[in-house]
C-alpha cells in the first residue's frame, strides 16, 4: 500500500495536469467563439477536449480532497491553508460540475450565442482558476512557497459564514439546480 | 517546416527550463529523508553542483548502548543563494537508500530545530559562512557504526549544490557499565510545547538517587529548575512559559552509586497552539459553495440557451417563413380560376361561387356530383 502523501500527489497532479489542459481549451473554444481565432475545423476539437479533459480532472478531485485530508499533518482542519484549499476545491467543483451538465443537457446549444459561449467558457474556466488556486494553497502549506506568491494570495484568512448563511446558500443552490434540470428537460406540448 | 522549427524551439526550451526550476529554493521542511531526499529536494542529482562546504562530525568520546549522546555536525565555508537556506543530513551510508541512523539501529531523540528529523535545513544570518548544529541520538546494538553528513543547499543561477563529508566518522557503542546513573531505556523526551503555558516535565531514570535540571534559552544563560521526586527514579519539574515561538535546551545531571552523569542538551520548541475551527461549519459551507456555483452556472447556462434556441416542438419559425413566401408570392402565380365546364355553371352557381369553390367542384369534393 501507498502512504496517503503519495497518494495525494498523484491525484492532484492528475487534477492539475487535467484542468490545465481543460482552461487551454476553454480559452481557445472563447477565442474561437469571439471571432478572434478563426480556424473553422478548430470548435468541435477543442471543444470536446475542453469536457473532456474538465470531466476527467473532476473525476479525479475528490480523491484528492480525500487524500489531501489524510495526508495533512495534525489532525482534521487545523491550518486556514487547508479550509480556503477545501473552499477552493469545492467552489471549483461546482463551476466544473455546472458547465459539464450544462454541456450534456444543452449540447451544442451552448455555443449558439456570444452570451452563452462566453458564459461557458468562463465557467470552465472559473473551475480550472480555483483548482489551480487550490494547488497553489497546497504548495504554500506544503512548502512555504508557491508560483502565485506573488499575488500575495491571503491564504492565511478564512472567509468563515454563520452556519445560516451556509444553510440558505446550500437550499438556493439545490433548488437552483432542480429548477434549472426541469427547465432543461421541458414537456413536450404536442404529448 | 518553420512552424516545425518553432515547435522544436518550444519544447527545447521548456526543457532547459525545468532544469533551472528543479531545486526547491524555499527548502522543503525538516524530514527524514535519504541522502538526495530521493529526488524530492534538488530535482535529480545529475542536476547538482559539488558544494564547497567542509563538513565534519563529532561526537563524545564514549558512547553506551542505550543512553543518549549528543552528534554534532560542523559545517564551514558555506556559500548560499539569495535565501541563505541550507539543509543538512545526518547519514549512516552514502548509497543513497537505506542511509538513515533508524535504518542502522539509531534513535534520534532530538535535533536542534525541535524535531526528532535527520534532515534539517536552517537559514544563515547575512555573513554567516559556518554553521553548527546537533542531534541527540541513542543506539539500540553494540558495535560500531560509520556516520555521514551531507548539505544542500542553492547558489548563482539558481543552480543546486550537493557535498558529502569526505570520509566517514566511526562511532563504536559500548556496554553501559553496571549502577551507572541514566535515563530509563525508554524516556522519549518532549521535543515541543504550546506558547503561553508552563511545561510539566516529567523525567524516568535508572540508577538514579537525585537529579538537577538546567535550561537555557537563545541567549545561553543557563537556569535551574526544582525537582520533585514523584517515585523511584521518576522525577518531575515545571519549564516556565514561553511568550513566543523559539527554543530552549535542557539537561540533567544525574547522581547515583556511579560516577556522576550529564544528558545532552535535549532541545524543546514553543509553538503556537494549534489554529481552530469549526469542522461541520466548514464543510456545510464547502458543499454551499459547490451547489451555489453549480446551481447559478447551470440556471443562468439554460436562461441564456432557451432564450436563443426554440423548442424541436416549437414550429413556429417554419410557419412564419412559409406565410411569409405565401405572401411575396407574384399575382402572376396566385391560384387560376377554374375552366368553365362547357354545359356552363352548375345550376344554382353564382360566377364568385365558381370562382372560388370551382376546383373542389371539378375534383369531384363538392356536392358529389361532376361537371
Amino acid at each position: 500500500m501507498i502512504s496517503s502523501g503519495t497518494f495525494h500527489v498523484v491525484t492532484t497532479e492528475l487534477v492539475v495536469g487535467a484542468f490545465s489542459v481543460a482552461g487551454l481549451s476553454f480559452t481557445l473554444c472563447l477565442l474561437l467563439h469571439l471571432g478572434v481565432l478563426k480556424q473553422p475545423s478548430w470548435p468541435p476539437v477543442v471543444d470536446h477536449v475542453a469536457h473532456f479533459t474538465l470531466a476527467f480532472g473532476l473525476a479525479a478531485t475528490p480523491f484528492a480532497i480525500l487524500s489531501g485530508l489524510s495526508s495533512a499533518p495534525g489532525e482534521g482542519l487545523n491550518s486556514p491553508i487547508l479550509v480556503n484549499k477545501m473552499f477552493l476545491s469545492m467552489t471549483g467543483f461546482g463551476f466544473a460540475l455546472g458547465c459539464l451538465v450544462s454541456r450534456w443537457r444543452l449540447g451544442n446549444k451552448v455555443w449558439s450565442t456570444t452570451k452563452s459561449a462566453v458564459l461557458h467558457s468562463s465557467s470552465g474556466l472559473a473551475a480550472v482558476g480555483s483548482m489551480l488556486l487550490t494547488a497553489s494553497a497546497g504548495g504554500t502549506f506544503a512548502r512555504g512557497e508557491s508560483l502565485l506568491d506573488l499575488f500575495h494570495l491571503p491564504y492565511e484568512e478564512v472567509l468563515l459564514f454563520p452556519v445560516f448563511i451556509s444553510v440558505t446558500g446550500l437550499l438556493l443552490g439545490v433548488i437552483m439546480l432542480v429548477l434549472s434540470w426541469k427547465r432543461m428537460n421541458p414537456s413536450s406540448s404536442v404529448h | 517546416m518553420k512552424s516545425r522549427f518553432h515547435t522544436v524551439l518550444v519544447l527545447s526550451l521548456l526543457l532547459v527550463c525545468s532544469a533551472f526550476g528543479a531545486a526547491e529554493p524555499g527548502g522543503n521542511g525538516d524530514s527524514i529523508q535519504d541522502m538526495q531526499c530521493g529526488g524530492a529536494c534538488h530535482g535529480d542529482a545529475s542536476i547538482n553542483e559539488t558544494s564547497s562546504a567542509i563538513l565534519s562530525l563529532s561526537s563524545p568520546s564514549t558512547i553506551y548502548v542505550g543512553i543518549p549522546t549528543t552528534l554534532t555536525l560542523t559545517a564551514t565555508n558555506l556559500e548560499t543563494s539569495s535565501t541563505r537556506l541550507i539543509g543538512l543530513f545526518l547519514l549512516t551510508d552514502m548509497t543513497g537508500h537505506s542511509d538513515t541512523p533508524q535504518d542502522a539501529g539509531w534513535e534520534i531523540l532530538s535535533d536542534a530545530n525541535g524535531g526528532t528529523m535527520n534532515y534539517l535545513e536552517q537559514t544563515l544570518t547575512p555573513g554567516q559562512n559556518e554553521t553548527s548544529i546537533s542531534w541527540v541520538v541513542r543506539a539500540s546494538t553494540l558495535g560500531s557504526t560509520t556516520f555521514y553528513a551531507a548539505i544542500h543547499h542553492g547558489g548563482g543561477y539558481s543552480s543546486p549544490f550537493f557535498g558529502t563529508t569526505t570520509v566517514g566518522f566511526e562511532v563504536s557503542v559500548e556496554p553501559v557499565p553496571e549502577n551507572l546513573p541514566r535515563l530509563a531505556a525508554d524516556f522519549a523526551p518532549p521535543t515541543l510545547r504550546m506558547l503561553d503555558t508552563p511545561t510539566e516535565l516529567n523525567i524516568e531514570t535508572q540508577f538514579t538517587d537525585s537529579i538537577q535540571f538546567e535550561w537555557k534559552s537563545d541567549d545561553g544563560l543557563i537556569s535551574n529548575s526544582f525537582v520533585n521526586s514523584t517515585g523511584d527514579n521518576s522525577w518531575t519539574t515545571t519549564i516556565p512559559a514561553a511568550l513566543q515561538p523559539t527554543t530552549i535546551q535542557w539537561r540533567v545531571l544525574l547522581e547515583g552509586e556511579g560516577p556522576e552523569q550529564t544528558t545532552p542538551w535535549f532541545t524543546l520548541a514553543a509553538e503556537e497552539s494549534s489554529w481552530e475551527v469549526s469542522e461541520n461549519a466548514v464543510y456545510l459551507q464547502a458543499f454551499a459553495l459547490l451547489f451555489m456555483t453549480a446551481g447559478i452556472v447551470i440556471a443562468l447556462q439554460t436562461r441564456f440557451t432557451s432564450k436563443s434556441s426554440p423548442s424541436k416542438y416549437d414550429e413556429a419559425p417554419l410557419v412564419l417563413e412559409e406565410l411569409a413566401l405565401t405572401d411575396t408570392l407574384p399575382p402572376s402565380q396566385e391560384i387560376a380560376t377554374p375552366p368553365r365546364p362547357v354545359a356552363g355553371l352548375p345550376i344554382g352557381w353564382t360566377e364568385e361561387q365558381w370562382n372560388t369553390h370551382g376546383h373542389d367542384y371539378l375534383a369531384g369534393k363538392h356536392g358529389g356530383g361532376q361537371a
